[in-house]
């Protein structure tokens, strides 16, 4: 043999040893042990509302497309779509094979019942671009026009008028395909017991302690690797901690103020992860509310604050400070939008101008914010940096539900909000939180009315995905951040612990830990 | 007979007790800032939606009407729906009550064999340094905050020893429920033990007691034939009062130990503003207190003759 083809026959041998070891890598088998801070309240996805009811949802359904781990609608039960010239019409062919949970082959008349029964639960606006989709949720038809079962494969989707993010929309959990014979029969219990076409399958549920999901060998991608998924209930983030530290737990987060220490662990810091996700966090103003009517007072306000401080030591650096509302990470998107500078000379300037020289005349301040130890952090912080232009904050700190509350009957007038996108589109971060339209609990608690912004968002909400469209939304941020009805101070990121052994967990800008909203058939254990 | 009259007065007193408390509940989650169907909408709610929800749960009606209302299905057993789970009361609470019924009494066991003990040694041990210690212990437990408590436990025994699990309530073992039980009974056992003591050391300084030792009877013996029994109304005033102690601690330790009991759905309730679940927990325990009083009540005509002759009388 000579040397050219003896070093030919290595390079064969080392190839298909590094293959079978991929192979060998994704090994079936096993539990994955994570943790939720608290109980979901429905495993229903017409009812879910929250990260951790999302969570399960996502494990033991199937939405017609699913988000790759770019954030690309990608097939899940359809297997192809296809779109009309006018981006108005949508025709979804369903995957030959795929079963539910208990054996039946999914059909589109399926579809049409999921959408119809989830659009009369807690997310109506998921489905309210169909056409006929509003006379269907307040009452005033039989069904909605806009779903149409062409025949047992295929279903056709119409629109009132184009919406560039819509397959978004029909990849998120609220647009789950459910069978109708088990939530007709099992009525409200199917929040209990939900019967999907997902990679898991519900296993069981002791409330307040954990749920427990089972692999569904009979999924139409084929089995998962893991056998089982175990969703821990803990409140407690130091408990959570423990758990994890006792090697209970294969996956948690980072409990407050703990992120610089474990990542100079030892022990723990290669299990520490930490990724940019698809949220960010503000200070809002009720701009119908003196003294916040005035948009100098704002500005000076803006003006006033350091969110590097905020993130810098409060937050351990362990997050990025925000110059937008959109989040840089989300893709197609650049990030363009400047928010107001650290300026206290021209805050001091600008409070002069509207009447409150030295912050006189304006009295103390009230800020409410929902109770945590962060969000207390925070405020402090706020309160000193405010108090540098003779701004004085009152804290008001409530818990959510009452914090909610004065937010959205506009009682309150400068407030914490974070916001977490529903789905990865510009749309859900500025028409939502700032068109006239959505004034008060649909999102935009600011009362923020802006007819050329409003023009900006209609345009840019029905062009297809590009340059322009995205143009048109920077655009829009840039006036909302000029007019200061919202104060960026950081964008999200999850932050995590996951144990090295735990593989093939996607860390999306959407998976938010420690629920993980990423599909947990790719994990595998390594042990 | 003669006994079932003052038992009788005693259980009918308790109804208007219980009723006061459903008012007082029932008025302060009215005054409560909060909409429970803004909240179970989540971050973005349609105002439709919002509307349908408010009416499906009843919220358009007035307070007095939807307190009637309630009142009315409680007289048929029916504690309404969990706006939050949505399914019935009952079967919410029903689920979580064993969890919370085993930590109570293992806590109240705990609190009682080692409040007791701990007690009859230091009476006996009265002024030593033993004695000192002992107190001193007592009075660490008792201003021990729970949560604080819970966390050292974990630390040391679950995640430094690993002899005992950290958290959760596993299958049901008795390994899971030490730790939640400790930290509870702990706050209790103090109280426990200082009582003892107390009333150890009133009683043996009676005349009767004298004569005990007179007969030649161990200091022990004493102490258990005689002693104990006399002490014991004051001790177990402290014990009934203690479950005052444990309804207030359980929500913490369930939280903490990530123990799925009605503590924590009532603090989880309270947040989410699930009036339905807040009235049918607090009426558990209110139910609870009250008869653990009662059944104290009952306890004194057993062991005390002097209360139970006044009773017949």
């Amino acid at each position: 043999m000579t040397r050219a083809a003896l070093a030919a026959a290595l390079l064969v041998v080392l190839i298909a040893s590094a293959l079978s070891g991929a192979a060998v890598a994704a090994k079936p088998g096993g539990t994955l042990r994570m943790v939720f801070m608290a109980d979901p309240p429905t495993l229903d996805p017409a009812h879910a509302t929250d990260l951790t009811s999302s969570a399960v949802i996502r494990q033991v359904f199937d939405a017609l497309l699913e988000l790759d781990e770019k954030l690309v609608p990608a097939p899940a039960l359809a297997e192809r779509w296809m779109v009309s010239a006018d981006h108005r019409a949508y025709t979804f062919h369903l995957r030959r094979g795929a079963k539910f949970h208990n054996g039946r082959e999914v059909r589109a008349a399926d579809v049409k019942y999921s959408f119809e029964r989830a659009a009369r639960g807690k997310r109506p606006w998921v489905f309210e671009k169909l056409v006929g989709a509003r006379e269907f949720i307040q009452g005033g038809a039989p069904e909605i026009a806009g779903v149409r079962v062409v025949d047992d494969a295929t279903v056709e989707l119409r629109l009132e008028r184009p919406f560039a993010p819509f397959l978004h929309l029909i990849a998120y959990d609220a647009a789950s395909i459910v069978p109708r014979e088990e939530a007709d029969r099992r009525g409200a219990g199917f929040a209990s017991h939900p019967v999907g076409t997902g990679a898991f399958r519900f296993g069981s549920w002791r409330r307040d302690d954990q749920v427990v999901l089972e692999r569904f060998p009979e999924h139409f991608r084929g089995p998962a690797n893991l056998e089982r998924v175990v969703f821990r209930v803990i409140p407690a983030e130091a408990t959570r901690f423990n758990e994890y530290a006792a090697g209970q737990l294969d996956v948690s987060d980072i409990p407050t103020g703990r992120c610089r220490a474990l990542q100079a662990d030892p022990k723990l810091k290669a299990d520490v992860a930490i990724w940019p996700t698809l949220g960010t966090s503000a200070l809002r103003f009720n701009v119908e509310r003196a003294p916040f009517t005035d948009a100098r007072v704002r500005r000076a306000i803006a003006h006033a604050i350091d969110p590097a401080i905020i993130v810098n030591r409060v937050l351990e650096g362990c997050v990025a400070p925000a110059q937008g509302i959109v989040p840089p990470v989300l893709a197609g998107w650049t990030a363009t939008a400047k928010r107001l500078p650290l300026d206290r000379e021209r805050a001091r300037s600008l409070l002069a101008e509207a009447g409150f020289p030295g912050g006189r005349g304006l009295g103390p301040l009230a800020y409410h914010f929902n109770t945590g130890d962060l969000n207390q952090r925070i405020a402090e912080a706020l309160q000193a940096q405010l108090k540098e232009v003779g701004v004085a904050l009152e804290l008001r700190r409530l818990d959510w539900a009452a914090h909610i509350k004065v937010v959205d009957d506009g009682s309150a007038g400068f407030f914490r909000q974070g916001w977490i996108a529903d789905y990865p589109d510009p749309e859900n971060f500025l028409t939502v939180l700032f068109h006239s339209r959505n004034v008060g609990p649909p999102g935009n608690t600011s009362r923020y009315r802006n007819p050329a912004v409003d023009r900006l968002f209609d345009e840019a909400d029905t062009m297809a995905p590009g340059a322009q469209r995205v143009k048109r939304y920077q655009e829009a941020e840039q006036v909302i951040l000029d007019d200061a009805a919202w104060v960026s101070l950081y964008h999200y990121a999850s932050r995590a612990l996951i144990k090295p052994h735990v593989k093939g967990l996607e860390r999306s800008p959407q998976s938010t830990a420690p629920e993980f909203l990423a599909p947990l058939r790719k994990v595998w254990l390594e042990r | 007979m003669g006994l079932l009259r003052p038992v009788f007065s005693r259980v009918v007193a308790l109804v208007p007790v219980v009723l006061g408390i459903t008012v007082l509940v029932f008025a302060l989650n009215a005054v409560a800032l909060g909409d429970p169907a803004r909240v179970a909408m989540g971050q973005r709610a349609d105002a439709a939606a919002l509307e349908r929800l408010r009416r499906e749960y009843a919220l358009d009606r007035s307070l007095p009407v939807q307190y009637a209302a309630w009142l009315g299905r409680l007289a048929r057993g029916d504690l309404g729906e969990s706006f939050r789970e949505q399914r019935p009361v009952g079967e919410v609470i029903v689920e979580r009550l064993p969890a919370t019924a085993r930590l109570a009494l293992a806590a109240t066991l705990i609190s009682i064999v080692l409040g007791v003990g701990i007690g009859a040694v230091a009476a006996v041990r009265a002024g030593s340094a033993l004695d000192h210690l002992l107190m001193g212990v007592a009075v660490l437990g008792i201003s021990t905050p729970v949560f604080w408590l819970g966390l050292m436990l974990q630390l040391v025994v679950a995640v430094r020893l690993g002899w005992l699990p950290v958290s959760g309530y596993g299958d049901g073992t008795l390994t899971h429920l030490i730790l939640p039980a400790f930290a509870l009974g702990a706050l209790h056992t103090g109280t426990v033990a200082r009582m003892t003591r107390s009333s150890l050391l009133e009683v043996v300084r009676q005349d009767f007691m004298a004569t005990a030792r007179a007969k030649g009877l161990s200091e022990w013996a004493v102490l258990g034939k005689h002693a104990l029994r006399n002490a014991a109304v004051p001790v177990v005033t402290v014990v009934g009062i203690g479950l005052a102690d444990l309804l207030v601690g359980a929500p913490l330790t369930e939280t903490v130990f990530a123990w799925p009991g009605v503590g924590r759905l009532l603090v989880a309730a309270v947040g989410q503003r699930d009036v339905p679940v807040v009235m049918g927990a607090v009426l558990v325990f209110a139910l609870v207190y009250v008869l653990g009083n009662l059944l104290v009540d009952l306890a004194y005509l057993v062991i005390d003759p002097r209360i139970r002759d006044a009773a017949r009388a």
